[in-house]
């Protein structure tokens, strides 16, 4: 298991570095100067110039990558070149906002997916199950940004339970309550497809899991089904279910995105689209990093889980 | 069995009500009724960006200004408390100069600077803090010089030669010529500005970090910022001006348009800035209010004087009375904007309309092209953004504007970039093969047709991107640049739209009315000729 981890560890390492690499050569073949970009139309050349100069943004490529790769390790992820800013003082907020809605979303699409999956599975080929199958193949077929628009309307709009967007009452902020009430729809909205994907999911194992020899054997002895489905069925069922929800998580925070787009949200995904248009390079690269960091942990904590639940894939690794 | 049927409704039921009693602290609905102004309340105010910093002489951009602009004031002000149907062109008032003057050979501007006006952190304002806050944006040698600042505000200061001090509250700026467009340029932003900060807040957070903690003179002063959901100001109780009405205010950066209407709708936020055309009538019928202006805003097209074709007058003539202006504004963009006849706003004092150059008539543009020797058209390709600062919507009106186009034979691809691309890319200068580049743009200063026309600023040293260059014009625009009077300065000024509309060097196409959607309990709140507003007349009822 320690090497398991040490050797995990590192491919993440060279991961980050890579994908750091690869958002700065991208970043450099993007038409459009920052500099520009922040000085408008009046802008003369010779200001643009002082500015790039200032900004040492007239230094080699090799130089300002390596100025900043060699920050990161001591935690200096740079300044904003638009907002004179450290880096970590604007991302990690909106980061914080980010986690906050996928976690939202992944407890419905725990909550909800997980024993929808199951109970359709319990009753295969009934109207619960197709009734369930159909609402879920639906689920992951809604555009997110079509969905959030939706649920706005109904329940923002038509309704007036929840606000229709942001992440505070704009009059007078408040604390976790206020973010709670914010909280609901957009997670709702974000959580619409993995919901379906693992209902969809929970189902598939848990029909097989039932068809499998030793429920067959363990019905006839007459044990009671109670403890067939949570004693001998569950734990068949979780490494594939623990291994979809992880790649959920991985999609919500691609996700949700779009959901932040719609519901205002104050997240990573704003806040790098703003810095991408504004070619903020130094913020782009920590934002990038920041997602390829969080998708890599999630991935390596559900690799640890299923090996941990399923003591054949601990063999292998 | 896992979840029963019982268990799973069960687990519904408490989510359910969970969420109801999550609900109860939503928002709920209030109208209102019209008095005499009130004080006190919040004004919610959903805007279209997230802003820029909250240092105003580095900020760029409208929406930055928007808001900087409650808080920190420049010398001369304009008076935006009267609707632009009241007065086209705003007044120069005095803001933190109570007064000034000009030498009559035009190089000396002597400002009297306001007394007892306090920085919001307490520290007076005189002579010194405003020479320190002019060497920040121009003198290269100064200790607190900004670069950024510099480079935002550079045709301000172009001229500066020196600056003195002569009493506490005195100060001298002088120009190396005369250089009337100078005291209407220290009332403008979005593309910096010369609102005046406390120095004691630029020597306490250093340049960098100053916008963070923003403290000018202004009726509002700052509460906080939180990135991506709000900017909260506050009365500034010590204002030496009328204070304002609000206890607060609340800048919401809204940019998806359906979420901002929809938080209007909700009662979220009091007033909406750049509605979608389509959703104005129906917010209209659902009670809300419409205040729209006529800012110097012109969305326009600069030929191309490095291609072969657009070399040609005639061809230029022609495109400009092809295009159907007022059928743009009315179809496409639902009068949320005017047809635009000249190549300065109607928010400018050298304006003169000239529908006879841009009008529509596709008759007469097919006789000018075939004189010009394109009897069966041509083609070419137009450079446009798909979206940024005051844009619009570039790609739809670029469509119109090839459909308009197709009619007389001319045949049109659209080069669309986004904006950061876009502005890199418009500022080296147009290329070869590309008819015209848009923007939008504009100031109530008539300088503006210097710094995209004057062929000194051609690009990529300056905003001239199409290279235009006539001698004629270059003469008289320096000749209104060094009068000595305003009404000397307008006189030549409109000689030069006259030279440029008489050469077709740049095609304006229409004028934004920068509408926005107020609630019904919003009362004062006046759109006057500026990109920007004042809040000090706003009540909430």
């Amino acid at each position: 298991m320690i090497g398991f981890l040490v050797r995990r560890l590192l491919t993440t390492v060279l991961v980050l570095i890579g994908v750091s690499i690869l958002v700065f050569l991208i970043m450099q073949l993007v038409p459009g100067d920052p500099v520009r970009t922040m000085l408008g139309q009046a802008a003369t050349a010779e200001r643009v110039t002082e500015v790039r100069h200032q900004l040492g943004l007239d230094r080699p490529l090799i130089v300002q990558y390596l100025d900043w790769a060699l920050g990161v390790p001591r935690g200096d992820l740079g300044q904003s070149l638009t907002l004179s800013q450290p880096v970590s003082s604007i991302l990690f907020p909106k980061l914080g906002n980010t986690m906050i809605l996928a976690g939202g979303s992944l407890l419905i699409c725990l909550v909800i997916g997980v024993p929808l999956g199951m109970v359709a599975a319990r009753r295969q080929y009934t109207v619960v199950d197709r009734g369930s199958m159909f609402v879920a193949l639906g689920g992951a077929s809604v555009p997110v940004y079509w969905a959030g628009l939706v649920i706005i309307n109904i329940f923002a709009l038509k309704l007036g339970w929840f606000p229709t967007s942001g992440m505070h009452d704009t009059r007078n902020p408040g604390g976790f309550e206020d973010v709670l009430v914010h909280l609901v729809l957009p997670s709702i909205a974000a959580a619409v497809v993995p919901t379906a994907v693992v209902a969809r999911m929970a189902r598939g194992s848990m029909v097989e899991a039932l068809h499998a020899d030793h429920v067959q054997m363990l019905r006839a002895s007459g044990v009671p089904e109670r403890l067939v489905i949570w004693k001998h069925t569950l734990r068949n069922i979780l490494p594939p279910v623990v291994n979809i929800v992880g790649l959920q998580a991985g999609y919500l925070l691609g996700g949700v995105i779009f959901v932040e787009v719609v519901f205002n949200w104050p997240g990573l995904g704003g806040q790098l689209y703003t810095s991408i248009t504004a070619g903020d390079m130094p913020m782009i690269q920590a934002g990038v990093l920041f997602i390829a960091l969080v998708f890599v942990v999630v991935n390596l904590v559900t690799d640890i889980a299923v090996a941990l639940l399923d003591p054949r894939t601990r063999k292998e690794a | 069995m896992v979840l029963s049927g019982r268990r799973f409704r069960q687990l519904f039921a408490v989510v359910i009500a969970l969420a109801l009693l999550a609900a109860c602290g939503g928002p709920s609905a209030s109208s209102g009724a019209s008095g005499p102004p009130r004080s006190g309340g919040t004004l919610a105010i959903g805007i279209e960006s997230e802003v820029d910093v909250l240092d105003p002489q580095r900020a760029g951009g409208w929406v930055s200004w928007r808001v900087n602009r409650q808080m920190f004031e420049p010398l001369v002000d304009e008076d935006l408390t009267k609707p632009s149907a009241e007065t086209a062109v705003p007044a120069l008032r005095p803001g933190l100069a109570t007064s000034w003057e000009l030498s009559p050979d035009g190089t000396v501007y002597t400002f009297h600077i306001r007394p007892n006006v306090k920085f919001h952190d307490g520290t007076p304002l005189d002579a010194a803090a405003v020479e320190f806050n002019v060497r920040r944006m121009w003198d290269k040698s100064f200790q607190y010089y900004d670069a950024k600042a510099a480079g935002q505000t550079t045709f301000v200061w172009q001229q500066l030669k020196s600056i003195a001090t002569p009493d506490p509250m005195t100060i001298q700026l002088t120009m190396k010529q005369a250089f009337e467009p100078f005291v209407r340029l220290l009332s403008q932003g979005g593309s910096g500005s010369t609102g005046i900060m406390s120095p004691a807040s630029i020597k306490q957070y250093g340049n960098d970090n100053v916008g963070e903690h923003p403290v000018g003179t202004g009726p509002f002063k700052f509460v906080d910022r939180v990135r991506g959901q709000r900017i909260t100001l506050a009365r500034n109780d010590d204002y030496w001006g009328t204070k304002p009405y609000l206890d607060k205010v609340v800048f919401r950066p809204l940019p998806d348009p359906s979420s901002r209407v929809a938080s209007l709708r909700a009662n979220e936020v009091d007033m909406i800035a750049v509605p979608p055309p389509d959703s104005v009538a129906s917010l209209q019928q659902s009670g809300f209010q419409v205040s729209e202006g006529a800012p110097p805003h012109v969305w326009f097209l600069s030929f191309n004087f490095t291609d072969p074709i657009m070399k040609n007058k005639l061809v230029r003539q022609a495109i400009n009375l092809a295009i159907d202006r007022q059928g743009m504004a009315t179809n496409l963009l639902k009068d949320t904007v005017k047809p635009a006849y000249d190549v300065q706003a109607p928010a400018n004092a050298a304006y003169v309309a000239n529908t006879e150059a841009y009008g529509y008539n596709p008759d007469k543009a097919k006789q000018l092209l075939a004189q010009a020797g394109y009897p069966n058209g041509f083609s070419t390709t137009m450079m446009t953004s798909v979206d940024g600062s005051g844009q619009i919507i570039p790609v739809p009106m670029a469509e119109y504007i090839q459909q308009n186009l197709a009619k007389v034979g001319i045949q049109i691809q659209l080069q669309t970039t986004e904006w950061i691309s876009y502005l890199t890319k418009w500022a080296q200068g147009t290329p070869t093969g590309v008819g015209w580049a848009q923007q939008s743009w504009g100031m109530t200063t008539p300088y503006w047709l210097y710094i995209v026309t004057s062929s000194s600023l051609k690009a990529p040293n300056g905003p001239n991107v199409g290279g235009y260059s006539n001698p004629q014009l270059d003469q008289v625009m320096q000749q209104a640049i060094t009068a000595t009077t305003e009404a000397a300065a307008v006189e030549k000024w409109k000689e030069a739209n006259r030279i440029v509309t008489d050469d077709a060097a740049i095609a304006p196409i229409v004028n934004d009315k920068a509408p926005y959607i107020l609630s019904s309990k919003v009362h004062g709140f006046v759109s006057a000729s500026e990109e920007w507003y004042d809040l000090n007349t706003v009540w909430l009822s």
